[in-house]
């Protein structure tokens, strides 16, 4: 570890410390369609939209005609996206499809499809061998907007629940996505997309490009008769592609579908270092903005900052715990010169460079990592499948938690707000007294739903996870790692489409019939049973009277609340996966300081 | 065929997805929401 590195993370933070504020705010006026200087711009495009669909932005929605809006948003463009791959094959326009790529296989397609509805973005496929541009625009980019503006959608439904009183409605589910996409995604894309446009990322309709190597190279494979056979490379094909505008969203939204397999690691995606902080300021920006939101629109900027301030220090102890595992060498490996290399020298910090871009080093690889999973983005720069076993864990852990240190955009605000739900109901539990929230009495039905809300993410990944690892045909045949890593592996799979996020821990060839329909239906169920008891608790938040603070009222603004907060996430989320942690990590952590690896 | 299979199939989670809806609201009855 080095001065260095912790000063580049210090400042990545107090850059989204400046950010969250003014954005936060702006947002607040948004969803609550006050003035913005966009709205000149902005203003005649939502109304187009609203007479072409037939809306009344006017009408309110209950919670349950809210949720039922979402889910058919949801069905309808999972359906698009599906036939859009299956169809790309077909579809007669050559720009968007140069290298004539064929349709996508049902079940790929299906995943896929999933996977991008639920803004997960796990890609069991290489999307420059395919996905034509067509399906990368209109199936995959498209839905980077929708999936991301719907969970915005629904965080700002979960603050009105909180805020409103005595109401029975949350708002408008199209009025918000629309206003979403239009005033807070768009803009900032557009920007962030001529910004990483500047520093190299491409953006073009053009075929592959076909080049010849300076160096030659010799490969060994074996032939069609097992036996190996020798030839010699003198050319390599480099993807193209409308690869910028996808970018700013993927991070932006926190989706983190890659435009190609490599993700952020490729010099396209992610060209400068400058580039790979811009990426990993996106994905904080909308996330840590919305405590401030929470703030203003709850009428207590306290609370916000409480919040915000839970989500930091979880962040923290992540970044430094995985910075601190990453930096030290790899005991395992002899020989001079690796160990050398990895011990540190004059010009090197020395540390597991491991799958890690040099031109990135290892602080950007470990806080990429850690601010890729926190929130639900899932894309990554550096392979976490050749992390220590502790630096492996923590992208883990923080998936396990729930996705709340700032997390997904809205899904992580609306999920951290089921746990203060908690909080405020043990704190209560232990005081004696009835629970309070922002004045709101917390009882039995917002519990049990919380509850609900906090159990199927568990029950969901470790169910699969179990039948998988008991399955040798169908489970750990697709498994490159055996023991505890390969254990990791197949647990990592799981977490990541339950948290819809979609990072892939490698190490795991998931695109077989089990995994693409089993990791669909986690997807789905991670996203959509989830959000459904989450409205109904907003939806019963907003139907309660406000009563004023007294002496027994739990205040959500204070330190206490924070420590509080914190404590409950590790409990709920952490210790809930200790074992299965202990049996994959943990134990490969120690396994390797006994000296033993696994292949 | 397949392809039908699967959309059936996704349709069917939605429509599951609206009923858990109706779950979730039927919870609220009686308790002391009221």
């Amino acid at each position: 570890m080095t001065a260095n590195g912790w000063l580049q993370i210090a400042v990545f933070f107090v850059l989204v410390l400046l950010a969250a504020k003014p954005l936060g705010l702006y947002m607040a006026r948004v969803y609550e369609r006050q003035k913005t200087l966009l709205d000149p711009v902005l203003g005649p495009v939502e109304r187009l939209l609203y007479r072409i669909t037939g809306i009344n932005p006017d009408a309110e929605m209950r919670w349950t005609e809210y949720g039922a809006a979402m889910l058919i948003f949801s069905c309808a463009t999972l359906l698009l996206s599906y036939a859009i791959q299956r169809l790309q094959g077909v579809i007669p326009i050559v720009r968007l499809n140069p290298q004539h790529l064929a349709g996508v296989e049902p079940y790929l397609a299906w995943n896929t499809a999933v996977s991008f509805t639920t803004n997960t973005n796990w890609q069991s496929y290489v999307p420059e061998s395919t996905m034509s541009y067509l399906s990368q625009m209109a199936a995959l980019a498209t839905h980077n907007f929708w999936s991301a503006a719907t969970g915005m959608a629904l965080a700002i439904a979960f603050i009105r629940g909180i805020s409103r009183r005595e109401s029975k409605t949350l708002g408008n589910f199209w009025v918000d996505l629309t206003r979403g996409t239009l005033w807070v995604l768009l803009p900032i894309c557009i920007v962030s997309a001529l910004a990483l446009v500047s520093q190299g990322a491409i953006q073009n309709l053009k075929p592959y490009d076909t080049v010849t190597l300076v160096e030659p190279q010799t490969v060994t494979a074996p032939g069609a008769d097992g036996k190996p056979v020798t030839t010699k490379v003198t050319t390599q094909t480099i993807a193209q592609g409308p690869l910028a505008s996808q970018e700013a969203i993927k991070m932006l939204g926190t989706n983190g579908g890659g435009f190609f397999n490599a993700n952020s690691s490729h010099p396209f995606e992610n060209p400068t270092p400058l580039t790979n902080l811009i990426e990993m300021l996106s994905m904080f920006l909308i996330p840590a903005g919305l405590t401030v939101t929470l703030g203003k629109m709850v009428g207590s900027r306290g609370h916000g900052w409480a919040v915000f301030a839970a989500m930091s220090v979880l962040w923290f102890a992540g970044v430094a715990t995985c910075y601190w595992a990453e930096a030290q060498p790899n005991p395992l490996l002899h020989g001079v010169d690796q160990r050398v290399a990895q011990m540190g020298a004059a010009q090197s910090p020395g540390g597991n460079m491991e799958g890690k871009e040099v031109r990135l080093g290892i602080t950007n690889s470990t806080l990429f990592a850690t601010v890729a999973t926190d929130t639900s983005t899932g894309a990554v720069n550096s392979m976490e499948d050749s992390y220590m076993p502790l630096g492996g864990m923590v992208p883990l852990v923080n998936m396990m938690m729930g996705e709340v240190i700032f997390g997904g955009v809205g899904s992580g605000m609306y999920g951290m707000l089921i746990l203060v739900i908690v909080t405020v109901f043990i704190a209560g539990l232990m005081v004696g007294r009835t629970p309070e929230y922002l004045g709101k009495k917390v009882q039995a039905y917002e519990v049990q739903l919380s509850m609900l809300y906090v159990l199927i993410f568990p029950l969901i990944i470790l169910g699969f996870a179990a039948v998988s690892v008991l399955a040798p045909s169908f489970g750990t045949s697709s498994l490159a790692n055996h023991g505890p890593h390969g254990l990791s592996e197949i647990l990592y799979a799981y977490t990541s489409a339950a948290a819809n996020n979609g990072s892939a821990f490698a190490g795991l060839n998931a695109n077989t019939h089990w995994y693409n329909a089993t990791l669909g239906i986690t997807m789905l169920t991670g996203r959509f049973l989830m959000i459904v008891p989450m409205l109904a608790v907003a939806g019963s938040l907003a139907t309660k009277k406000i009563a004023p603070p007294s002496l027994g009222t739990f205040p959500v603004n204070s330190t206490l609340f924070t420590v509080l907060l914190v404590g409950v996430i590790l409990i709920v989320g952490a210790l809930t996966f200790f074992p299965a942690l202990s049996l994959g990590p943990i134990l490969e952590h120690l396994l390797l300081r006994a000296g033993t690896s696994f292949s | 065929m397949l392809d039908l299979i699967i959309l059936t199939v996704s349709l069917v989670f939605f429509v599951i997805a609206v009923a858990y809806i109706h779950g979730c609201q039927s919870l609220k009855g009686g308790g002391d929401n009221a």
